[in-house]
């Protein structure tokens, strides 16, 4: 968000402007603790913050229940407390939520997710995650600052270019290289001078348009669309050493399980050859699930199909609110292993509750930043 | 008033399934003032004096000229007393009492200067009865909390068995604390380490009778310089861990593990005496149940209390790790002080080795403990070594037991033996 408010608010850590409702600096990555009061009412509301009770960590240790010292460890078993940035949720509107984890066998979370989204059902829906790159430094801090300089700039910038589907859809295209951009430019505003390895990090936002979804990626981190009825897609293609395998015909199993199949080819950061967002949209003409992900989760259920299934699996068991769902499908990847930080950003689609207003695009249409359709 | 602080080096990440988190603790202390004037209580001094009959010639004449030297670095107010051993032990300042200290001013100092003028070598030693006859001494000034003596001797303690001295250390630990010293060639190391290490002290060995002064005079202006009476180390673990060993390696090598006092069901107190303005290092090993990869937790908390009040604090931290490049590597300090602990061990079972006639034992305690000198870089054990030992190859420890050694580099080698450097930061 870039709406000014009446008095800007800082980091406390840092000094830098901070959005009111964040739970970190983008700058700094400090904790901010209890969200600032939202700003004005506005078309676009970025994510609440988590409530401030699950914010700060209690006297209790999460693992023992002994008490925790003012270090952070526990005065009985030495867990360390739950750090905020190891765990977050966001949801600016009942329809749209997402659950950021750090997995079990990683010692931070790299991921980050930055939401934005107008109340009334599936008006408008701004879903970025970023999955920083564990083998750099302070990917941490910068995957969060790219996400939210995405997510900002695309609930600002609300563009329908001449009003046709195809012009609209190029200009949530545009919109999309512009996010990548700011992106970028946060996560190199947050890598150290003369770091040995640079902080990077991927790059997906799903933006929903009315009955559009446009998605713009970087990376491995994916968008698929889930409609309750019907054929499940992957809507990205990924940016990786496994993505290249399988589009020379090697089995997708086969290659994404390989030795290199984590490798991407494609990120952003200092060392960024190309950050130029690949670009898809699709037509939102029937109820379903916009599921946004780090490959935390797609790692162990990649195929779309197969991704449907286990998100009606477990809406069968916490219902079909975005936020529980989000955090039941983080906490599966967990029980699977949880050998990567885990990001799952979920939007609700019901076009039957949704107003109509908006332009309509052909179904799933690759589209270049200048308008041009590819496919 | 004295400021701590607890600095942590360790490599935190362990590999799956690993157990043993070990961290150096390095504790500075800063703004310690002088003995008696930190309102915490008085300090009260001795000096003991090995007054039997071997120390005739120059070694008595060193002693009363080293005991005076001493007692001009006392402090004005400081409580003290001076004892003079033989085979018993005799009070030889302040006179006239059964059992007393007085106030250091310039006439008792005047006065217990005539008194050391007097030392007369005659009669045999046992080093119990001077510790016991210290502590009744020191038992009789109650506000004298902080507690030190300088012990000199010159020979074996062969007035009363090893058991005697036994029970008299037993009664004299926790009492005060006791830097002792040897004269000449005719004492034993290990039997004097055995006062000194109990009593929180240092052992070394004054190799001529001249040296002595200056040696008293520095360790007592050292005493003099400590005004944080008694700080412990508290060592916190978590429930189900195992505190594997707790340990001062520098500026000595010194094993706490079998002092710990019990804070709480988690937390030992490991005394360590009395500080002045300098840095201590400490080893903690700690094992823990293994936890998942991916986990954290705290291995320790690594504290300076002195009583109830804790100062200062270190976080030893475990994480487990599938990364190699993290988990293989060694931290330096926590790999030099290892390497120097091992040092001081091997310096001393070779010579012990050496001494039982055990050549074999002796070249291969003593090859390795030239290999672990070259290693971590501690010369001054080289050139000490050097002295006993023919050096064919430092880095395969290769040696040859020296044909004729001097009795006093032995025994300078063996008392060095636990002087550790620093490691480079």
């Amino acid at each position: 968000m870039t709406v000014a408010t009446e008095a800007d608010p800082t980091c406390p850590s840092c000094g830098g402007h901070v959005t009111p409702g964040e739970r970190f600096c983008e700058a700094c990555g400090a904790d901010l603790g209890e969200p600032a009061p939202a700003p004005p009412a506005t078309p676009m509301v970025p994510a609440a913050a988590t409530p401030p009770a699950a914010a700060t960590p209690t006297g209790a240790c999460r693992s023992c229940g002994g008490e925790v010292a003012d270090d952070g460890y526990c005065t009985r078993c030495g867990t360390a407390a739950a750090k905020p940035r190891d765990h977050f949720t966001e949801q600016p509107a009942p329809w749209v939520a997402a659950v950021c984890d750090r997995g079990i066998r990683h010692h931070r979370n790299e991921d980050a997710v930055a939401l934005a989204a107008a109340p009334p059902p599936a008006a408008r829906a701004v879903l970025v995650v970023c999955d920083g790159v564990s083998t750099s430094t302070d990917s941490d801090v910068a995957s969060l600052a790219a996400a939210r300089a995405a997510r900002d700039v695309l609930a600002t910038s609300q563009p329908r270019g001449l009003g046709t589907a195809a012009s609209s859809v190029a200009a949530t295209a545009k919109a999309l290289s512009n996010a990548v951009d700011a992106a970028n430019d946060a996560v190199i505003a947050n890598t150290a001078p003369g770091a040995g390895s640079p902080a990077s990090c991927t790059f997906v936002a799903a933006v929903v348009d009315g009955p559009v979804l446009v998605v713009g990626w970087v990376g491995d981190s994916r968008a698929y669309w889930l409609p309750d009825a019907g054929g499940a897609l992957l809507l990205t293609t990924d940016d990786s050493f496994a993505a290249e395998q399988i589009a020379a015909g090697i089995d997708r199993a086969v290659a994404e399980n390989g030795p290199h199949a984590h490798a991407i080819t494609r990120w952003l950061g200092t060392d960024a050859p190309d950050h130029t967002p690949r670009t898809v949209s699709v037509d939102l003409d029937t109820p379903g699930w916009v599921l946004v992900c780090s490959d935390g989760l797609w790692n162990y259920c990649s195929a779309p199909q197969d991704l449907a299934g286990l998100l009606g699996a477990t809406m069968d068991t916490v219902g079909a609110q975005p936020l529980p769902l989000a955090a039941a499908l983080v906490e599966w990847a967990n029980a699977q292993g949880g050998r990567d930080n885990i990001t799952v950003a979920l939007a609700r689609i019901d076009p039957t509750t949704t107003a109509t207003a908006g332009p309509s695009a052909d179904h799933r249409e690759e589209v270049s930043p200048d308008g041009n359709v590819l496919s | 008033m004295a400021t701590f602080s607890a600095d942590v080096y360790q490599n935190e990440f362990l590999p799956d399934g690993g157990t043993d988190v070990h961290a150096i603790v390095t504790i500075v202390c800063s703004g310690a003032g002088a003995v008696g004037q930190t309102g915490a209580g008085d300090a009260a001094e001795l000096v003991i004096v090995d007054t039997s009959g071997s120390m005739d010639g120059q070694n008595i004449v060193a002693a009363r000229t080293a005991a005076a030297a001493a007692l001009d670095q006392v402090n004005d107010g400081v409580w003290f007393a001076v004892i003079a051993g033989s085979h018993e032990a005799k009070l030889a300042y302040p006179y006239g009492r059964e059992l007393g200290m007085v106030r250091m001013d310039p006439q008792t100092r005047a006065q217990a200067k005539a008194a050391v003028a007097g030392f007369q070598a005659d009669g045999g030693t046992a080093m119990g009865t001077w510790l016991t006859l210290a502590t009744r001494v020191l038992a009789s000034v109650p506000s004298a909390v902080q507690r030190h003596a300088i012990l000199l001797t010159d020979g074996i303690n062969q007035h009363e068995t090893p058991e005697q001295l036994t029970a008299a250390i037993e009664g004299a630990r926790g009492h005060f604390q006791a830097d002792c010293r040897g004269v000449g060639a005719a004492w034993q190391v290990a039997e004097v380490r055995r006062i000194a290490t109990a009593l929180l002290g240092t052992v070394d060995l004054i190799a001529r009778p001249e040296d002595m002064a200056a040696d008293f005079e520095g360790i007592m202006r050292q005493a003099m310089g400590r005004g944080v009476a008694d700080a412990a180390i508290r060592v916190w673990a978590p429930q189900g861990s195992q505190v594997l060993f707790v340990r001062q390696v520098a500026p000595t090598v010194e094993d706490l593990t079998s002092r710990r006092q019990e804070v709480n069901p988690l937390t030992g107190a490991y005394p360590t005496g009395s500080w002045g303005d300098e840095s201590r290092d400490y080893h903690v090993a700690v094992r823990l149940p293994a936890k998942v990869i991916g986990q954290e937790q705290l291995a320790a908390r690594v504290q300076v209390a002195i009583g109830d009040e804790v100062l200062a604090q270190g976080l030893v931290k475990a994480m487990w790790s599938n990364d190699d490049t993290l988990t293989a590597r060694i931290d330096p300090a926590v790999a030099h002080y290892t390497g120097q602990t091992e040092l001081a061990e091997v310096i001393q079972d070779g010579l012990a080795a050496k001494a039982a006639g055990d050549t074999d034992t002796a070249t291969a305690k003593l090859g390795r403990a030239v290999q672990l000198a070259a290693e971590t870089g501690n010369e001054e054990a080289t050139t000490r070594l050097r002295k006993i030992v023919e050096i064919e190859d430092a880095d395969t420890g290769t040696v040859r037991l020296k044909r004729s050694v001097d009795k006093l580099d032995e025994m300078a080698l063996d008392t060095a033996s636990t002087k550790t450097t620093r490691v480079k930061k």
